[in-house]
């Protein structure tokens, strides 16, 4: 016992409450008292991030020590006795209340909070049940922050927001304007900066912050909660949608609002506030769906998106394997090449590495992708890693994003269509202090590295920088984007990026595209193309299934729907519905085939064991959270090690990419269709470019410009964002309906740009 | 000048009210009895007690004027539940009693939020504010019963007595540049880097440099030390500056520099170093004019020339350089040799004259046959130079081609003799020897005990209680040294031990170099004679140690030509304050202290550390974080940075760690 034992990961013994508990050193009073079910009341408390300390409510008595001690951010020592009740404590926690409490507006009776509220919950705990504080008010009015609207009036300063916004998000857009009384919270940028992921709202206790669509609509307790994940990408987000009628008059379900446990997950803005997708007016009418199954029998391809759940790709893989059709899905097939490649070459199912390794990691390399774009979730974990442990991020795309400046330490920049080559840079640089076989000794021996490094122009300096960014850091982690799975050369990029996995100190971490990709590419053999007559399952086709509804036949929208996605972190979880659906839905086509089931959801346990799947029913999958905050949903893929077989091909030089060249890319809160059709996050689409690119392609701000990727026109206006750099323009897809999910080319896309007018006309 | 009438302070309780003159009792504390020259105060309140000095004090009000103050001194505050409502509830009731609207229930509401506050706040400041109102409460009561019981507002609430008050901490009040340690730690703890940074660079804009090689007097003065262990202070800096650095965001300042005023007023500073550098910076946020004459061909005086890449890469120093000179009203001109000719043409020239030229002559050993021309006798400070310039600038030539394989005898004890004993090492030295009079301990406590154990694993060998009597040259060529054995002596009366020299106990060293590395000294021969500028005993230039004016009018001093050789964060301090004093002497040509200054000053004297304080509301036996070192095989035969400093994990940890003892003061004049 004694200060000997207070280091980290030392097994120490305390006793709270009278009850012995045998832990490590490192942990706080509150985190162990949680962990053996002891409560301690907190109001500023917020598990998921480092201990904010501003309420105070948490404090406790520990024997021999003066005063009363912060028990959220003390650290348990060896040998401490704590008591977390006692009179004197019962009545300063009440008076912490009783301050909370001056001046909070009673207008409880039409706050959106009001029956959620911790503030409140805790009033009356406390038994508040007379005021002895007063003092002077002051106006303090209600600010419009876009999907959020702040009333400082009702804000605790409990500063979860400021908090999470840092922390989590890595957005430094919130913070505190100290000022005694007068405090209040601020948010720093304008509007366009913020990525609009609402995860301050999440997290507000009261009614200050609130989502400024909701706002007013319903009582908390109103509305029903359905607990769902979103399938709009591949992190898979926990979330619950909460419904309720219309109004009176109209006594149809509507989605309010989406909620998440934010206490240890989090939500971008496309899970929060792009949550109503759904497919309303779908009916039902025989004679379509007779179409629908006579066209599937006759179909030469089916072509699906990857939003996609995991037994819809079933029913699609067995529809094909009854009418011989050919089963295309643009948004996973590289994805899937890639993974069958590296399933090849490493031995194993999945990549090793998960997003908390990401988050602990003190460098990061991210690879080939728009990473605030393309995958928010993997971007706040970076930022987790930046700020808790001052993680050197190496940012490598051929985009710098400057908006993301104060994530990323360094940014390589590459010239768009050389991934392969820098891939083999990178295998070369992370391998050099590794033991590695002889044959991929030779093979990293013959790599030219002057050429690749000129082809690429990631120069030697730059990766001798990155080499030295290395220096006495412990844990590294590299994410390997979107880019790579639809460029030509994507096979021998999965092979060196298994050496990498295998030989380097790197955990790797892919991010499979859109939202169920993984589960598509394990479930689905897909091919690409294939000629004649096209059905689409949400994707453009010759025939369409749309969940739109705006094809030939109407479908389910993920949020109308059961059944289960596969997600980065290689877990298996449900989708439940939300809102009922009177159309019908895909079963009903393949149980004309003679190849469904009852419902659609008998084919939870029939995903492919060879695969991962593990067999379970869909009703017999978990929902939720542990206590201690682990994800508990569904279940983990089944890992398989075998003998991987590793021969790498040379880099091959490509055509470069003169001329005026975009970057298929989505905002974070818009990624898809289906949030452009939500009325929160749909916007319009714009090409951005540089003043540079604006001057290469002969365009001026406001031009409306046409241009063509992959057989797909685009009309879009042009404006120019003085926070951009290069010469790459951005180019979004969700407004091009499913036909967004038949673009099967590399993001990267050399276009003949068309002027058609000009802002002035 | 006042006495003291009533005092509470630091636990001491003196009331010689109603007792004759001759009786009165006398404090033991440096109380500011005198707020200004001529200007008495009245009263003195701070977060250990309340001191009256005179008799019509209106104790209501000054009781009300405290908690106002600290409702406005809101960057401590706010932040907490009972602070930020008690503190308004504690101002609220007090303000109305003073009015005369209060009532016997108001008392005990403030007693009860008090309470509150005391036990729980985040910081000192909430925990402490409290307790000299509620000394007032009680020993001041008929005045707040007769607001109370006739209805009336307290006799002086509409009187036009000053009130002025300034936050501080035991830490701030130590550092010599008066960072906002709390501040930055707090940034730390909440992963606001920036916030951290713009709080170190209020007082203190060289922050990679003093996250690094300052040698933290503030960590003396850390409370936490009367629980366990002080923080870590000094390493904590490093998490602002490295986030700016590492994520090239652009400069973050304390506040929007302002505009370049053009009004035709600019200030000349002599010498680019801490002093030069810092005074710059303060004077180019206010957008005036500044150049700097800098006699090296690069900035950063003996930071850049005299501390070692190991310790301080240059890299990170050039960062706080940049800092400064990116400001748009700072001109700089490098090979620029200021001597006294040109120095009357500098004073001619410009309003006011900051001179910030360092020690840089290297003091003698004072041994017999001590002589320039011998060769092997190298000075410290033109050694260091000349590694410095090699390894950080690619200046002048490698010092390993003078010191590879020879025998290194340096006489020293302070930081710089650690630096030229551990560059002899890096340049290949065969052998390394440094001398010192006193022993172990006290070159510790000169230096810090990383320094001096890091020289040990490196191969340095030390031997205490000695000097050099005398140099032996063959030709003008260093043979060996006669070096003599002291022993240290008790002295029978209790006082220093003194340090006697043992009889017969001589010894010879063979070495190729003696480096003298015992102090420095200025170079005055830059001061025009007619002048007649006033020195201290120490031969620096003397001013008042608090507006760092010379004895001639607009000629300004600070660092280490002023105090002699110190610290880098003391040079910071003293330039801080001579740019403000500059920044108002060239427009009005008068020497004036703002109320913020004076309050710093009274505060200093009165000393704000307790180290008997017993602290309360903190676990103890939390262990102060260490970050990781170089092990000595990595680092002794190149530059590399020797501290890694702490992971960001570490950091937070540490941070978490600082109890935030915020104080206010103020004085009623």
């Amino acid at each position: 016992m004694g200060v000997v034992a207070n280091k980290k990961n030392k097994t120490i013994t305390i006793t709270i409450d009278g009850k012995e508990i045998t832990t490590e050193y490192g942990k706080t009073i509150l985190q162990v008292a949680r962990e053996n079910d002891i409560y301690i009341p907190t109001m500023c408390y917020l598990t998921k991030v480092e201990p904010i300390a501003s309420c105070r409510m948490c404090v406790v008595e520990v024997e021999g020590v003066d005063g009363m001690i912060l028990s959220c951010q003390e650290k348990a020592v060896d040998g401490a006795v704590i008591t977390t009740n006692t009179k004197d404590l019962e009545r300063e926690r009440q008076n912490i209340m009783k301050l909370y409490d001056v001046n909070h507006p009673l207008e409880c009776g039409v706050c959106d909070k009001s029956g959620e509220c911790d503030l409140q919950n805790k009033t009356l705990e406390f038994n508040v049940s007379q005021q002895s504080f007063t003092a002077k008010d002051m106006h303090r009015p209600v600010q419009d922050w876009g999907f959020i609207s702040y009333d400082p009036a009702l804000c605790i300063m409990c500063e979860k927001c400021v908090r999470v916004c840092n922390e989590i998000v890595g957005s430094e857009q919130l913070q505190i304007s100290v000022g005694g009384y007068k405090s209040i919270i601020v948010n720093t940028q304008p509007e366009s900066d913020c990525v609009s992921c609402g995860e301050c709202m999440a997290v507000c206790p009261v009614g200050a912050l609130v989502s400024t669509d909701f706002k007013y609509t319903s009582n908390a307790w109103e509305l029903n909660k359905i607990p769902s994940a979103c399938a709009f990408c591949s992190a898979g987000c926990e979330l619950t949608y909460e419904t309720k009628h219309e109004s009176i008059e109209n006594p149809e379900e509507k989605i309010y609002r989406v909620t998440n446990n934010f206490e240890f997950s989090s939500l971008c803005g496309a899970g929060r506030f792009g949550f109503d997708f759904e497919n309303r007016n779908a009916f039902k009418d025989p004679a379509k769906l007779e179409t629908a199954v006579e066209v599937m029998k006759r179909a030469d391809i089916i072509r699906m998106s990857g939003l996609t759940t995991n037994e819809e790709a079933l029913l699609l893989q067995k529809i094909a394997n009854q009418t011989g059709a050919r089963l295309e899905c643009s948004d996973a097939y590289g994805f899937s090449r890639f993974l069958k490649v590296y399933q090849a070459a490493s031995g194993r199912r999945f990549w090793g590495g998960s997003l908390k390794d990401v988050s602990e990691s003190d460098v990061v390399i991210s690879f080939a992708t728009r990473l605030k774009d393309d995958a928010p979730m993997v971007k706040n974990h970076v930022a987790m890693a930046v700020k808790r442990n001052k993680a050197r991020v190496i940012y490598m795309h051929p985009i710098e994003d400057a908006s993301i400046q104060n994530l990323v330490t360094r940014f390589v920049k590459y010239e768009p269509g050389s991934e392969e080559g820098v891939a083999a840079l990178l295998l070369e640089l992370l391998t050099r202090e590794s033991e590695v076989p002889d044959s991929l000794k030779s093979y990293i021996e013959e790599l030219d590295i002057g050429n690749l490094s000129g082809e690429s122009s990631v120069s030697e300096e730059e990766l001798d920088a990155i080499k030295g960014d290395f220096w006495k850091r412990k844990r590294f982690t590299l994410i390997v984007g979107e880019d790579i799975f639809n460029h030509p050369r994507v096979e021998n990029i999965a092979k060196i990026i298994v050496a990498i996995e295998k030989f380097s100190s790197f955990n790797v971490v892919i991010v499979p595209p859109s939202g169920n990709s993984l589960g598509v590419s394990l479930i689905c053999d897909l091919s690409s193309g294939n000629e004649g007559y096209s059905v689409g399952y949400n994707c453009d086709a010759d025939f369409t299934l749309s969940a739109l509804g705006d094809g030939d036949l109407d479908m389910p929208a993920l949020n109308q729907q059961e059944g289960t996605i596969t997600t980065i972190e290689k877990r298996v979880v449900p989708l439940h519905v939300a809102l009922g659906y009177d159309g019908y839905i895909l079963n009903d086509i393949a149980k004309a085939l003679g190849v469904g089931s009852e419902y659609t959801i008998d084919l939870t346990q029939e995903l492919p064991k060879e695969a991962g799947f593990r067999g379970v029913a869909f009703d017999d999958l978990e929902i939720g959270f542990s206590v201690a905050g682990e994800d508990i949903r569904g279940y983990t893929l089944e890992e398989s090690e075998s003998e991987g077989s590793l021969e790498l091909e040379e880099p091959e030089e490509l055509p470069s990419f003169d001329g005026v060249v975009v970057y298929c890319v989505n905002p974070p809160h818009n990624p898809n269709p289906f949030t452009q059709k939500a009325k929160l996050t749909k916007m319009e689409a714009k090409l951005v470019g540089t003043q540079q690119f604006a001057t290469a392609a002969k365009l001026s701000e406001g031009d409306t410009v046409e241009f063509e990727i992959d057989g797909k026109k685009f009309q879009r206006v042009f404006t120019i964002d003085t926070s951009l750099k290069g010469t790459i323009a951005l180019n979004p897809t969700f407004d091009m309906g499913l036909s967004a999910f038949t673009v099967s080319s590399y993001r990267f896309s050399k276009i003949n740009i068309k002027k058609v007018g000009s802002a002035n006309e | 000048m006042s006495e003291i009438l009533f005092s509470t302070w630091q636990g001491e309780f003196i009331d010689n009210r109603n007792r004759p003159k001759e009786e009165w009792a006398q404090t033991s504390f440096k109380l500011p009895l005198e707020y200004d020259t001529n200007k008495p105060s009245r009263a003195f309140i701070g977060w250990d007690g309340v001191a009256i000095f005179d008799e019509n004090i209106d104790a209501v009000k000054l009781a009300t004027e405290y908690a106002a103050q600290y409702q406005e001194y809101s960057e401590a505050c706010g932040r907490c539940a009972p602070g930020r409502w008690g503190g308004r509830i504690l101002f609220d009731l007090l303000d109305k009693i003073a009015r005369g609207e209060g009532s016997f229930e108001d008392i005990e509401h403030l007693k009860e939020v008090s309470e509150t506050m005391m036990q729980t706040s985040k910081c000192e400041i909430g925990r402490t504010v409290p307790k000299p109102i509620l000394d007032l409460m009680e020993n001041f009561k008929e005045q707040f019963d007769k607001c109370i019981l006739e209805q009336t507002k307290s006799h002086e609430y509409d009187s036009d007595t000053k009130y002025i008050a300034k936050i501080t901490a035991p830490c701030i009040d130590m550092c010599p540049s008066h960072v906002d340690i709390p501040a930055y730690i707090e940034g730390v703890r909440d992963m606001e880097f920036t916030d951290s940074l713009a709080a170190t660079r209020q007082t203190m804009p060289l922050a990679h440099t003093c996250g690094r090689v300052c040698p933290h007097p503030c960590e003396d003065a850390c409370r936490r030390a009367n629980l366990d262990e002080p923080i870590s202070i000094m390493e904590l800096k490093r998490l602002g500056a490295d986030y700016e650095t590492d994520h090239h965001m652009e400069w973050f300042h304390p506040q929007e520099p302002k505009p370049p005023r053009n009004d035709g007023k600019k200030v000349a500073i002599v010498g680019a170093g801490p002093a030069g550098l810092t005074a710059a910076y303060y004077l180019g946020l206010e957008g005036i004019q500044v150049d700097i004459f800098e006699e090296l061909p690069v900035l950063g005086g003996e930071v850049a020339v005299g501390v070692p890449q190991y310790r301080m890469p240059i890299e990170k120093y050039n960062k706080d350089i940049e800092l400064v000179t990116s400001l748009p009203t700072v001109n700089v001109y490098t090979n620029h040799r200021v001597d006294a000719e040109r120095l009357k043409e500098i004073d001619a020239e410009y309003d006011a004259t900051l001179l910030a030229f360092g020690t840089r002559l290297s003091k003698k050993v004072r041994a017999k046959n001590e002589r320039e021309e011998i060769e092997g006798y190298w000075g410290a400070i033109s050694m260091l130079d000349k590694v410095n310039l090699w390894h950080k600038y690619r200046i002048g030539s490698p010092a390993s081609e003078d010191l590879k394989d020879k025998t290194v005898v340096c006489v020293g004890g302070g930081f710089t003799s650690m630096d030229v004993v551990r560059c002899s090492i890096r340049e290949g030295a065969k052998k390394v020897i440094m001398l010192y009079r006193r022993d172990e301990k006290t070159i510790i406590r000169n230096t810090t005990y990383e320094e001096y154990h890091e020289a040990v694993e490196e191969g340095v060998e030390f031997i205490f209680h000695s000097a050099v009597e005398e140099i032996v040259d063959e030709n003008d060529k260093l043979k060996k040294l006669i070096v003599n054995r002291f022993e240290l002596v008790p002295d029978p009366d209790g006082g220093r031990p003194q340090l006697v020299k043992i009889e017969g106990a001589d010894f010879e060293i063979e070495c190729d170099f003696l480096i003298p590395a015992v102090s420095q000294s200025a170079d005055l021969s830059i001061l025009p004679e007619e002048w007649n500028i006033e020195l201290t005993s120490w031969n620096t230039i003397l001013t008042n140690g608090k507006d760092y004016m010379s004895s001639r009018p607009g000629l300004f001093a600070a660092g280490d030509c002023e105090y002699g050789p110190m610290t880098i964060v003391n040079a910071v301090g003293q330039a801080k304050r001579a740019a403000s004093v500059i920044s108002r002497y060239i427009y009005d040509g008068k020497v004036s202290l703002t109320d913020d200054e004076i309050m710093e000053d009274h505060l200093k004297r009165l000393k704000v550390y307790n180290k008997n304080e017993k602290i309360s509301g903190w676990m103890p036996g939390i262990p102060r974080e260490v970050s990781e070192k170089l092990g000595v095989d990595e680092r002794k035969d190149n530059n590399l940075e020797v501290n890694l400093g702490f992971t960001g994990e570490q950091a937070i940890a540490e941070a978490e760690r600082c109890m935030r003892c915020y104080y206010i003061a103020m004085v009623a004049v």
